[in-house]
């Protein structure tokens, strides 16, 4: 009897680890994710194949760019982030492209693609001994501001590789929870 | 009613004793194989993918690499360029390669023309504004899908920006996905 006791309870055990295992186990995206190098805004972060500086964070009530050589002012319930960036390839001519604007409670911000393109934004091409600088721009709603952070990478897809977080520094807000220092009009065309 | 007791375990034979020792001993052999066939496919891969063996090839002399004769024919440089920042130099790297197997799509795939110097640093093709390639010269690229046949010559050219510093020690270099780990790297031309 104590036996059969004995064997119940390495059953019932065997059961609960591997239950435990099976709830327990991260899904194969994360496995493969990118490795995160943390920084903040004062700091230049050393990813695998670029580095990368935030220079500057504005906010603006509206862009100014051209499409197709055509003008065009685009405006946003929220507000747009343009983040100023210093680039610089490790060793080999690298691109990057890709950037999530992450607000305080998790919600990612892809960069915009309203914008279209321009010789400032994504995807930067960044070449060894030469740096450069660019913009990242976002769209998103004024409580997504403060404790933010800036996630840049190579790519949009980039398993196993690494990808910069870099925390955003505090933004004096208004009352009403918006930037005090926000721009009517942001020209993307302009020299950085 | 009849009781049943389980029988007390006999002592070990010696039998049991030498195919324990046994297993034991497969083991050692066979995780390491187990593993060694595990990684094999990305071992060979990897190996497939990256340029890391160099056959150096001297000024003026041509290597047979992807079944095809390349040899550095210029290799140029320019300052002042408009788009240029203002510690960059636009080079264009110049080939002729002589077509030996027309195979080209198979054995050029992949085909990367790069710039390396001597911290490692590698620089790849990149469009210079204002500066147009030399007549019939065409991209790595496009003469995999040119049609070349066997004993036809092509042009092969591509630009790059790299900083002034690197001017001095770089070279031309050549990688193909038929010839992967191994690429040519090219003799600067004499001063």
């Amino acid at each position: 009897m104590r036996g059969r006791l004995g064997n119940l309870a390495v059953a019932l055990a065997a059961v609960a680890l591997c239950y435990a295992m099976m709830v327990t186990k991260p899904h194969y995206a994360d496995l493969i994710a990118p490795i995160p190098v943390h920084a903040t805004m004062k700091e230049t972060v050393t990813a695998r194949t670029f580095g990368v500086h935030v220079d500057k964070v504005t906010f603006a009530r509206a862009l100014q760019a051209e499409h197709f050589g055509e003008p065009k002012l685009l405006t946003t319930g929220g507000v747009w982030a343009i983040v100023a960036v210093s680039l610089s390839a490790n060793s080999t001519s690298t691109t990057v492209g890709e950037a999530v604007w992450r607000g305080p409670t998790g919600l990612d911000y892809r960069m915009t693609e309203r914008v279209g393109f321009s010789p400032g934004l994504p995807p930067h091409a960044v070449e060894p001994g030469l740096p450069k600088r660019g913009l990242f721009v976002f769209e998103i709603p004024s409580d997504q501001i403060q404790g933010a952070t800036l996630l840049v990478a190579g790519r949009r897809f980039a398993p196993l590789d690494s990808e910069a977080m870099i925390a955003i520094d505090d933004v004096p807000l208004d009352a009403a929870g918006e930037p005090r220092d926000v721009v009517g009009i942001y020209n993307v065309g302009e020299p950085i | 009613m009849s009781a049943v007791t389980a029988a007390a375990p006999g002592p070990e034979t010696a039998r049991e004793r030498r195919w324990r020792r046994r297993s034991l001993v497969a083991l050692v052999l066979l995780v390491p194989v187990a593993f060694g066939e595990m990684s094999w496919s990305s071992v060979v891969s990897l190996l497939g993918n990256e340029d890391l063996v160099a056959r150096d090839v001297a000024w003026g002399s041509s290597a047979t690499f992807g079944g095809s004769d390349w040899r550095l024919a210029d290799l140029k440089g320019g300052r002042g360029l408009d788009g240029l920042p203002a510690n960059a130099v636009a080079v264009e790297a110049d080939f002729a390669v002589t077509v030996g197997s027309p195979d080209l799509q198979n054995l050029w795939s992949r085909c990367k023309l790069m710039l390396v110097d001597a911290d490692g640093r590698i620089w790849l093709p990149s469009s210079v504004p204002g500066l147009r390639l030399p007549e019939g010269a065409v991209s790595c690229n496009s003469a995999m899908f040119s049609g070349a046949k066997a004993g036809d010559v092509l042009k092969i050219s591509e630009t790059f920006t790299v900083p002034e510093n690197a001017t001095k020690t770089i070279r031309p270099a050549v990688g193909l996905g038929g010839e992967r780990p191994y690429y040519l790297r090219f003799d600067r031309p004499p001063p």
